[in-house]
């Protein structure tokens, strides 16, 4: 036996401070520890909190840069209003004052236009509080646009609640961990870290993704699979693993609501479909079963995207035919699902429920209501750059808007198309509350001073609400103009049957990580969900009866190439690409092509070149890599395709196209 | 730690991700702007050698030489070499001419360009006379950089490797 003893490490700052804060970062979900050392209220350093149980004091480049946003030059601290896009910004006296002229021209259109056609997004960066608020108001209003890239489907929320997955701190014990559309070591640096300790400790990590991306580097087993088939991917292990008769039989037995036609579904999945609807091959999913076979303990965690689409429930079927789940070694665990379900608006009763529009689907947003119209908004209410992110689709539909109110930190795309800024608060200048993606809670306290007008996204709603008369929903306002965050998020721990229990003194008061639901007084839920039947057990997922090959839209001709934009190490929400410190390593105008399609197209390294879909395009420089195989171009700029081509500079798309053709050819 | 005593900063690149946590940390440590990069990290590959990629990153900074040709080619004395050698810059008598940046055959020292002088790893000096980690090391957040005296890293990393080659063979 080894007595391994890791080296001691020396944390502390020799920077001189008059007053230190500990709080959590929030530039992704893993929720690390900081403790933060400010000299005249500016930050002199940035140290992780060593016993902190997850980031055991390590932090990633956004975790340290983050200081940077604060006291940026180009930060907006005031609100400004104009009345057409063509004109300038003009100050407002005040954020009373801006909010009064917003209120008045939002009743306008109201009146002119109906509630329905108010819009809001919210994203990530404007915090947990501006998206519950938000919610409320729309309730009020009476519209029922309110997006955020939290949201799930009610039946997906369901599904991980159903088994309390481990915390990463427990990868480590996990005999494998099976990564499927998850680029931890981009997006949770710092979890990645646990990834690493797991690997080391004799753990196998397989990594299923679409690119060969930096997760994918550090695998003992790796596959490239199609964009959009990772769930595929996870019904043909279920198949191979069936077939083959891996499942933990006692475990199935017991956990899973069998049916006469659940097994035959499987059967009848064509092996055949697998290589064209997934891009692998049968030896190679194969391969991936006799790594996974035996396991006691392995952990599936799967990437955010996955949860978009069909059959997203297969990867608890699969860890619970496993005997994977309920054990504190293992388990399913989807990425992003941290934050409770919280019942945001059903204490509000007028408008009735039932006046109000219903949406055409969840998250991501759909420019089309539920009879298949075209929507068109005349008012919109966006925070961080959700223009140049998941509202992308709805930029080309803004032309007739008369009203865009930007809530942000940061002269972006979103706030160019705006008529009327509010400057927001940054994550740092707010207290609230955190929910890391191990579903725990953390409060997170204010570690510096708000810069000048800025405001956090509770004191916006509660503001403009109070321009309504519906200062009664909002109760965390206070006299001086500001909420309450301790009050509200009180209130909003109580509004889920998961956080019900919950003690706000004792989480701000604890060192402690707290989970939901555990510790929790757990409510009967008003309706079973519909993933579990009546006797508790878990109604398998099944595969659809027919798998349709990929490669058969009639795009697939015009645009040969798939495209993918992911986050970037270096950054996690619009604010971060405004930091000199991160926005120097990584280009955001790269444009990831093989060399060998490059070679075809005859772009070089650096090349200046055009990603076109059918709609839109994109501009940016070649990056000649192998991450990214022949048929797909990757770039951490959004695009709303998912079909391109791509040409040099001086090129034409077509010039493009018959390149490639007559390489196929 | 005494200030006489030998330090080293052990990369294992394997645990590398490329995420600059260490760059950054360092740019903070020393109120550096954008610019110059003491701490880089490189990404090499993907290649394809045998038929399956690999892909890996490396940390680069300082070597601390033995005998540094920076501090030999420095015109004023501000490029110093320590007891414990460290290999530093003194700010108060760089003139910013960048001799020792033609001087060295890596290409560590940079020009600061906010400040005039030159930007390169001191080995954190001041945070190890304070008996601390440097900042690099203490950041980063799969402990691909460790700190301590050359034995007891030597000694780590051997361990480290010893124990990965038994946990592989072992059944889980």
């Amino acid at each position: 036996m080894v007595d391994y003893k890791p080296l001691n490490r020396f944390p502390g700052t020799r920077k001189e401070f008059d007053r230190q804060v500990e709080s959590v970062c929030q530039e992704c979900t893993v929720g690390c520890g900081l403790t933060v050392f400010l000299q005249d209220e500016a930050i002199a350093d940035v140290q992780g909190i060593e016993h902190h149980l997850v980031s055991r004091g390590r932090l990633c480049s956004r975790g340290i840069a983050f200081a940077q946003g604060l006291r940026h030059p180009r930060r907006i601290t005031i609100p400004a209003s104009r009345n057409t896009l063509t004109q300038a910004f003009e100050a407002s006296v005040s954020w009373e004052k801006a909010l009064d002229l917003f209120a008045e021209r939002l009743r306008r259109v109201r009146d002119r236009e109906g509630a329905a056609s108010l819009v809001i997004g919210c994203d990530p960066e404007a915090g947990l509080d501006f998206y519950v608020g938000a919610r409320r108001f729309a309730r009020l209003w009476g519209t029922p646009h309110v997006y955020h890239p939290w949201e799930t489907p009610k039946a997906t929320q369901d599904l991980p609640l159903k088994t309390p997955t481990a915390p990463c701190t427990q990868w480590v014990k996990s005999s494998c961990l099976l990564l499927v559309e998850a680029d931890l070591a981009a997006t949770h640096p710092v979890a990645f870290g646990w990834v690493l300790d797991a690997q080391t400790d004799g753990a196998k990590v397989i990594v299923v993704d679409t690119r060969f991306n930096v997760t994918m580097s550090k695998a003992d087993l790796s596959l490239v699979i199609r964009p959009g088939a990772g769930n595929l991917f996870g019904l043909y292990l279920m198949k191979a693993i069936l077939e083959e008769n891996l499942q933990h039989a006692e475990a199935l037995a017991a956990n899973l609501e069998l049916t006469p036609d659940w097994q035959t579904a499987y059967d009848a999945l064509s092996w055949e479909a697998l290589e064209p609807a997934t891009g692998i091959s049968r030896e190679a999913l194969i391969n991936v079963v006799r790594f996974l076979a035996g396991k006691s303990s392995a952990t599936i965690i799967t990437g955010k995207r996955l949860e978009h689409s069909h059959s997203h429930g297969i990867w608890l079927t699969l860890c619970t035919a496993m005997g994977w789940t309920a054990k504190s070694d293992s388990g399913w665990y989807p990425l992003e699902t941290g934050i409770p379900g919280f019942n945001c608006d059903s204490d509000i009763e007028l408008p009735a429920a039932d006046s109000i529009p219903p949406r055409a689907g969840f998250f991501p947003y759909q420019p089309f209501d539920t009879r298949g119209r075209k929507l068109a908004f005349k008012a919109l209410i966006a925070s961080g750059n959700c223009l140049a992110d998941f509202f992308l689709p709805l930029r080309s539909q803004l032309r007739d808007a008369e009203l865009v109110a930007f809530f942000g930190a940061f002269p972006n795309i979103t706030c160019e198309q705006s008529h009327v800024v509010f400057p927001a608060a940054a994550w740092a200048e707010r207290d609230g509350l955190f929910c890391s993606n191990d579903r725990a809670l953390q409060w997170a306290d204010r570690i510096a001073t708000p810069a000048d007008a800025c405001r956090s996204g509770l004191d916006f709603w509660s503001g403009l609400a109070q321009r309504f008369g519906w200062q009664e929903y909002f109760p965390w306002f206070k006299k001086n103009g500001r909420a309450d965050p301790v009050a509200f998020y009180e209130w909003l721990l109580r509004r889920s049957p998961d956080t019900h229990g919950c003690d706000l003194s004792r989480i701000r008061a604890t060192d402690e990580l707290l989970f939901w639901p555990a510790d929790t007084e757990k409510l009967v839920r008003q309706q079973p969900p519909i993933f579990v039947s009546n006797n508790g057990k878990l109604r398998p997922t099944q595969p659809p009866a027919e798998i349709t090959p990929m490669e058969t839209s009639a795009s697939e001709d015009m645009y040969p190439l798939a495209y993918q934009s992911t986050r970037v190490v270096s950054r996690s929400t619009d604010a971060a690409k405004w930091w000199p410190w991160t926005a120097e390593l990584e280009d955001e105008k790269a444009v990831q092509i093989h060399p060998d399609t490059a070679q075809i197209l005859g772009i070089e390294n650096g090349d200046e070149v055009v990603v076109a879909g059918s709609r839109t395009c994109i501009e940016g420089r070649a990056w000649l890599s192998r991450m990214v195989d022949r048929r797909m171009i990757w770039s951490p700029q959004r695009l709303d395709e998912t079909r391109v081509r791509v040409h040099k500079k001086g090129q034409t798309g077509e010039d493009a196209l018959n390149l490639l053709k007559a390489d196929s050819a | 730690m005494n200030k006489q005593r030998k330090h080293a900063l052990m990369i294992d690149s394997s645990r590398c991700i490329g995420c600059h946590s260490c760059g950054v940390a360092c740019k903070m440590e020393h109120e550096l702007p954008a610019g110059p990069r003491p701490v880089k990290v490189i990404q090499i590959g993907p290649l394809d050698p045998n038929g399956s990629l690999v892909m890996r990153f490396e940390t680069v900074t300082c070597f601390h030489c033995d005998r540094p040709a920076c501090v030999s080619a420095c015109p004023t004395g501000a490029m110093q070499k320590r007891p414990d050698g460290l290999v530093f810059s003194e700010p108060s008598l760089c003139i910013g001419c960048q001799t020792c940046a033609v001087a060295c055959p890596f290409g560590i020292p940079e020009l600061n360009p906010a400040a005039g002088k030159i930007a390169k790893c001191d080995g954190c000096r001041d945070r190890v006379d304070r008996g601390l980690w440097p900042a690099c090391a203490l950041k980063c957040p799969t402990g691909c950089l460790s700190y301590g005296s050359p034995s007891r890293v030597v000694q780590d990393l051997r361990t480290r490797e010893a124990l990965t080659v038994v946990r592989s063979v072992a059944v889980r």
